[in-house]
């Protein structure tokens, strides 16, 4: 090789190992950059998280006689969708909707809300009003997306008899069949100002008798099944989420 | 950007300026690429306007040098940015460099992100007015 050639040669070296240098450089600045941002998505994540978590609290505060009921419900919810659909769980917008299901309720008279006794047919018609009050209050917040779809219709009916739409079957959204069933079970296992708890063994006797009226049968079989899995028969209501 | 910035590139070494090219295109620079001095000398009397030039300074004919003086010493490009790209890294090119008025200089090996900043901040800067 004739020298000038060779000193070519050298010179395109010199100049690959700097063009390699930076280039180890540029990706360990943008692995830097991806790990920044994915940091901060996670925590925009926690946040959105955790303020759907305080306006659900929030309306709760309001009503008196549903202490712990989100707490309960949100953890039956989740342990019940990952069941009937584990994928369902992999979007964050199920948990807002089972945690912001009754954000309705700020609607809500609170002597209605708290009424010591049985509600009128007047205030069944206001109360029935919740979940559309609930959607319009979270219409502008996009992030949500299926939470709305819990909020409408976790009191609609697999029969058609339910509320606000009387939508029937899987009509519904998946959510909210998957909610009303624990939110009916949480009803009746729960103390009421006007009525004691009923058993779990009761109630989930009730929950199987209305598979395919008041519930999606599916959604329904898979709850027993899960009670029954943990052996739940006996168990109060009071230590009946910690034992789930 | 309202326009992509226009970059002349001259190198007599087809190789380096192909590498130049990909690396300038991947920051979105508008390159146009020439072998030798006389040859950007025409472009830049002609209409085509430029951001800035990036030229060797080792080049048979009318080296890069020469090619900046002129630059300076035309009236319609006399401001323009110029970065020189040398193998030399002598004190007295260096010097020389500074006397025909180059904005930027850079040796061989060069660093691809050295130039990319020198680059977009005289583009960012644009001409220089002119001298008294």
């Amino acid at each position: 090789m004739d020298p000038r050639a060779a000193d070519d040669v050298q010179r395109m070296q010199q100049q690959m190992l700097v063009f390699a240098r930076e280039l180890n450089e540029v990706i360990a600045r943008e692995r830097a950059r991806r790990q920044e941002a994915e940091d901060a998505l996670l925590m925009l994540r926690g946040s959105y998280m955790e303020m759907v978590k305080t306006l659900a609290f929030v309306v709760e505060a309001k009503d008196s006689t549903t202490r712990s009921h989100l707490d309960r419900t949100y953890h039956y919810a989740r342990l019940l969708t990952a069941r009937v659909g584990p994928e369902l769980l992999q979007s964050a917008s199920l948990h807002y909707g089972f945690l912001l299901h009754d954000v309705g309720k700020v609607g809500i008279p609170e002597a209605i809300l708290n009424k010591p006794g049985p509600l009128t047919d007047d205030e069944w018609e206001i109360m029935r009003t919740h979940p559309l009050i609930g959607v319009q209050v979270v219409s502008a917040v996009k992030f949500l997306g299926d939470a709305v779809n819990v909020i409408r219709s976790h009191h609609e009916r697999w029969d058609g008899k339910g509320y606000p739409e009387g939508l029937a079957g899987e009509q519904i959204h998946i959510g909210a069949r998957i909610f009303s069933v624990v939110d009916t079970f949480d009803a009746m296992t729960s103390e009421r100002p006007y009525k004691k708890a009923l058993p779990v063994a009761v109630a989930m006797e009730e929950i199987g008798r209305c598979a395919g009226t008041q519930f999606d049968p599916d959604v329904a079989r898979e709850f027993v099944q899960l009670l029954e899995e943990r052996d739940l028969h006996s168990t109060g209501p009071t230590d009946l989420a910690a034992a789930l | 950007m309202a326009h992509k910035r226009r970059v002349l590139v001259v190198d007599d070494d087809e190789l380096t300026l192909q590498i130049l090219r990909t690396i300038l295109d991947l920051e979105e620079f508008d390159v146009t690429t020439v072998p030798d001095g006389e040859r950007a000398l025409q472009l830049l009397a002609g209409d085509a306007r430029f951001d800035a030039v990036v030229l060797d300074v080792m080049m048979p004919g009318i080296d890069g040098f020469e090619v900046c003086q002129r630059i300076r010493h035309d009236p319609r490009t006399a401001g323009l940015p110029v970065v020189l790209l040398t193998a030399r890294d002598l004190d007295e090119d260096r010097a020389r460099g500074e006397q025909v008025g180059c904005d930027a200089y850079l040796t061989k090996p060069f660093s691809p992100l050295q130039l990319i900043d020198e680059l977009g901040d005289l583009v960012a800067r644009g001409r220089r007015p002119p001298e008294e």
